[in-house]
């Protein structure tokens, strides 16, 4: 096992520039996604790592050693793939096997039927067959041995997948997509088993995914990646709280982040909707956007900054989410609360929403987030006043 | 491409031996007999004028010929213009090697006649086969009634039989019949496809049953949803499968063998181009090779410009 | 059957009537498939079974029974012995030259970058050209004078290719062969032309059974460590070619066996030096239709059906048994 680290990846097909100088560093042990929309690259990135593409310039690092040029069935890597890739004709025993025959048994003791009389291949073959077993049984599929690929489940077959590459000990896991194929409650359930799995083996694990929720309940780190780049990479719980860049808060958090546009007005304070905020940008700021989560909303009084008429409900047992239009803005803006509330929120009422401004995650006009806040002096006086 | 090189170089050799027949019946048909004879002249020969000896002989003038033609050479002997009037008849029959090639693959045997019945017989197998093959795919594919299975497991066991292989009976039927030398011995063994019978099937499989359905609750009777509904919609499958009969057809040269004897007029094109061969000797080549290029071309000339479809309509029957 | 009727019972219409009349328009639909496949394929293969027990001969009135000395002539008398030697030559010999080459020319043409189309066109032309105009200008090619492959070989004849490749500098002291005049070379001739014919054919049904294999398989098989190109090859390709090999070798020597046209270009009369390309649908021609043979020329004919059914079974055990591919 091993830390990978990326230095400076970037990757062109013709003219288009899919990577664009991509360094990342991940420990030994620690389970990294990459997670973003279709064709920001994260799948060519893992290719990459996989030594399946070759990267246009960049270095990869798999144990401190450069791997670059080195091809991929030298890399020791193991990789689960979409759609499982497993091998039509052979069993799912002989599936799992593969990656050990290939690189344990010599050409000559692989040859069908004449291969088991070489000297040395009864034994190598009674070790594979004791790592297959066991890799099966650690994924609980020791039944379905000796079934073909084309009669098992999609969910089975997942697990062969898995099974195929834990059966080796690689310097690290690369997973793409392995659950998009599968249906919402088995991925659900799958999702937690990679996560233990992965705190089982404390192997490398690198997980491409573009579904925000899998990157979010299993990794260590989410690396959201658009555009070629890597946005931010850091802790689930500060991709969401604590976006570096607007396009993570969007792509981050169901239902969407609800973006407000501010006026930034005299020593940079703003507001939204003629109403301004206990905030101040340094000045200068344009284009200065207010991202508020879902929950970061709560029904006030009249008089708060966002006066709208409920327009639609969706209610998911444990939470209700409120979509209110408001005028002068062109997105509904999407208020969470407690079913509870369901009374108080009828379809048609006018609602009156607020939120605190320490919750408000503030974007320049470029989309980078704002940290240098202040409150501005003249709120504080009238603070006072309240 | 640095990489590649080796692949090019043996699918171009093996390309080379793919074309060179190819190269040959048209360089042939385009020589004089001495430039075929001594293997010269490239690919379209010099083309240097030559005298077609034949049509020579032909107008060798005789006694009426010599007076009716003093008027013109006034003051000549019988010899003076009986030589004018031979250097006269070189001067017409005297043409390039590619033009006589062709002019004589049309006019020693009747090329047209034979492409013709090669377009009938083709297009008449093919419209027959889709008559019958088409109503009864579609009662396997979407109707149920008794012994549907039964009539499946037939079909499925008469692709067992290739036609060629039961020539000989079906030779022996027509002959009692009085049938042999005609358009429908050429023709009626070919009616029934049982691969087109099971290709349609499986294509009518796919049709949804919705479809169907609609159509009754129309007010269709099932033979007008065989016509209307289900043809339409096989139009791409049919196309592939014309594909499919037609080659076949158009190329096939044992069946037309064994049940056309003699009658040039029912000959089919491969048929005329074997009798062109049995009767040529070595100044002929250039046009057998003419009308061997002549027939080989329509297919040829449709396949580039719609290989597609043609390699998909060739391979159908690898879509089992 | 009158609109009162359906009035009167609507569940009748519903449930009993459309299921029986569709039962009828059913067989209405597949009759004349039903007789025309009665008619053309089944009574022929009864009528040349019972033939083949008979000396009939068209234009007489009766036959005697003959029992099996039809047959008994097939396995015995050297004529046969040669029909025999000649198809099974040919089958064996093109079916896996021709499978074999056309799955080469799928594997180097599907993993080149560029010229794929061009390639995959000049390989498909024989397949649609008129055979015997074909066979006829392969006939002009091996012409032992005036054919360019003599002409060719013998720009070779006092070079050094002469003292690397004895067989021509045999040929460039005693003449150039006459390909299709010499018994050692008549039938292997004539499977080039099969071979030249047919490749194309399976090359196409290769590249469409490469299509069909994932991609992902091969960054798998990397992945597990198939490093040469021939281990992802016997790991990934070949298996997944399984169906497509069964089906092409079926085809390509059902094929095989009707060759009749090359034959009867080259050798109009006699099948060939020594009847050294006697093969089956040829003697069944011969036999039966020329020489009005029609007994010997039925046995022949169910002999025939007998190989072609066999290798369909065989080609359907196989599919069966690897039912769960993919």
């Amino acid at each position: 096992m091993a830390g990978l680290i990326l230095r400076q990846i970037a990757k062109t097909f013709g003219e288009t520039r899919v990577l664009r100088g991509i360094s990342l560093d991940i420990a030994d042990g620690e389970f990294v996604s990459l997670v973003g929309p279709s064709g920001c690259g994260k799948s060519t990135l893992l290719r990459i790592i996989a030594g399946l593409e070759a990267q246009s310039s960049g270095e990869v690092l798999i144990g401190g050693e450069d791997v670059t040029g080195v091809r991929a069935s030298d890399r020791n890597l193991s990789m689960v793939f979409q759609s499982y890739a497993l091998y039509p004709h052979l069993t799912v025993g002989e599936n799992i096997a593969v990656p050990l025959r290939m690189r344990q048994l010599t050409a000559a003791q692989r040859l069908p039927v004449i291969g088991s009389l070489m000297p040395g291949a009864r034994a190598r073959g009674r070790e594979i067959a004791g790592a297959v077993s066991e890799a099966a049984r650690t994924l609980d599929i020791d039944g379905l041995l000796e079934r073909k690929p084309g009669q098992l489940s999609g969910g089975q077959r997942q697990r062969v997948a898995l099974g195929r590459a834990l059966v080796r000990e690689p310097a690290a896991f690369l997973l793409d997509e392995p659950l998009s194929n599968l249906d919402a409650k088995l991925r659900v359930h799958t999702r937690a088993e990679i996560a233990e799995l992965h705190r089982q083996l404390r192997a490398t694990f690198v997980y491409v995914t573009h579904d925000q929720v899998e990157a979010m309940t299993m990794s260590d780190r989410i690396a959201v990646m658009m555009g070629g780049e890597i946005l931010q990479c850091a802790a689930p719980g500060v991709v969401y709280d604590d976006p570096e860049d607007l396009r993570v808060a969007e792509f981050i958090g169901s239902p969407k982040i609800n973006l407000l546009p501010a006026d930034v007005g005299d020593g940079g304070r703003l507001s939204v909707m003629g109403h301004p905020l206990d905030l101040a940008v340094p000045s200068g700021a344009r284009g200065v956007r207010i991202g508020l989560r879902p929950e970061a909303l709560v029904v006030a009084d009249a008089g708060a900054p966002l006066v709208g008429r409920v327009v639609h409900f969706e209610n998911l047992g444990s939470d209700l989410f409120a979509q209110v239009a408001v005028p002068g803005l062109e997105d509904r803006v999407v208020l969470r609360a407690s079913p509870r509330m369901r009374s108080s929120l009828r379809l048609d009422a006018t609602v009156a929403l607020s939120f605190d401004p320490a919750a408000a995650l503030v974007f320049d006009g470029a989309g980078k987030r704002l940290r240098d806040l202040r409150r501005p002096a003249a709120n504080r006086h009238r603070e006072a006043v309240l | 491409m640095t990489r590649e090189w080796w692949k090019h170089l043996v699918l171009i050799l093996g390309a080379l031996i793919v074309i060179a027949p190819f190269y040959t019946m048209v360089s042939y048909s385009f020589k004089s007999p001495g430039e075929i004879d001594r293997g010269e002249g490239g690919f379209f020969g010099r083309q240097e004028l030559m005298v077609d000896e034949k049509c020579v002989k032909l107008r060798d003038p005789n006694r009426d010929d010599i007076a009716a033609a003093s008027a013109r050479f006034p003051g000549m002997d019988d010899n003076a213009i009986r030589k004018a009037l031979a250097s006269e008849a070189e001067a017409d029959c005297s043409m390039r090697p590619a033009v006589y090639n062709y002019s004589q693959a049309f006019t020693q045997a009747p090329l047209l006649r034979y492409l013709a019945n090669g377009v009938i017989v083709t297009l008449s197998i093919f419209a027959l086969q889709v008559v019958v093959a088409l109503p009864a795919a579609y009662a396997l594919a979407k109707l149920r009634f008794w012994g549907r299975e039964a009539v499946f497991g037939l079909v499925l066991f008469c692709l067992l039989i290739p036609v060629h292989a039961v020539a000989l009976p079906l030779y022996i039927g027509l002959a009692k019949l009085g049938l042999t030398n005609t358009y429908a011995a050429l023709v009626v063994p070919w009616t029934i496809s049982v691969f087109g019978i099971f290709l349609m099937r499986q294509f009518f499989l796919t049709v949804p049953d919705d479809l169907i359905d609609a159509g009754r609750m129309d007010g269709m009777s099932e033979f007008a949803i065989v016509w209307r509904i289900m043809l339409p919609t096989a139009i791409p499958a049919l196309l592939a499968f014309a594909i499919f009969s037609v080659v076949a057809h158009w190329n096939d040269y044992f069946w037309p063998r064994i049940v056309v004897t003699g009658n040039r007029d029912l000959f089919t094109p491969p048929l005329g181009l074997r009798e062109f061969k049995g009767g040529a000797d070595g100044s002929m080549f250039g046009p057998m090779m003419a009308s061997a290029t002549v027939i080989v071309t329509p297919l040829i000339v449709a396949f580039l410009l719609a290989q597609r479809r043609f390699i998909e309509g060739i391979t159908l029957s690898g879509m089992k | 059957m009158t609109a009162t009727d359906t009035i009167l019972s609507p569940q009748q219409l519903s449930a009993a009537d459309p299921a029986r009349r569709q039962r009828r328009t059913a067989w209405m639909l597949t009759a004349p498939a039903l007789a025309l496949m009665v008619l053309i394929l089944l009574a022929p293969v009864a009528i040349a079974a019972v033939l083949s027990f008979t000396n009939y001969s068209l234009g007489n009135f009766g036959f005697d029974w003959v029992g099996v000395e039809n047959y008994d002539k097939l396995l015995t008398r050297s004529t046969y012995a040669k029909m025999f030697t000649a198809t099974f030559t040919y089958v064996l010999t093109v079916t896996p030259i021709s499978v074999g080459l056309g799955l080469g020319a799928a594997l180097l043409i599907n993993s080149l970058t560029r010229l794929r189309d061009l390639y995959k066109t000049i390989y498909f032309l024989p397949v649609m050209a008129t055979l015997i105009a074909m066979s006829i200008a392969w006939e002009f090619m091996l012409h032992p004078t005036i054919g360019v492959v003599n002409q060719t070989l013998a720009k070779g004849c006092g070079t050094w290719v002469e003292t690397l490749w004895p067989w021509l500098a045999m040929h460039c002291a005693e003449g150039m062969p006459l390909w299709l005049g010499n018994r050692r070379y008549a039938i292997w001739v004539v499977c080039f032309v099969g071979i030249w014919q047919g490749f194309g054919f399976n090359m196409v049904l290769y590249l469409a059974g490469l299509t069909s294999v994932h991609r992902e398989l091969y960054h798998a098989a990397e992945i597990d460590g198939a490093r040469s190109g021939w281990e992802r090859f016997r790991l990934v390709t070949w298996p997944a070619l399984g169906p497509t090999t069964v089906f092409v070798v079926t085809i390509s020597s059902i094929r095989s066996f009707q060759v009749f046209d090359t034959i009867e270009a080259f050798y109009p009369i006699g099948a060939g030096p020594g009847k050294s390309a006697y093969v089956m649908m040829f003697a069944i021609f011969e036999k039966g239709v020329e020489q009005n043979l029609i007994g010997i020329g039925s046995a022949i004919t169910m002999m025939f059906l007998g190989f072609v059914l066999m290798i369909t079974l065989i080609q359907r055990w196989l599919v069966e048994r690897k039912v769960h591919y993919g």
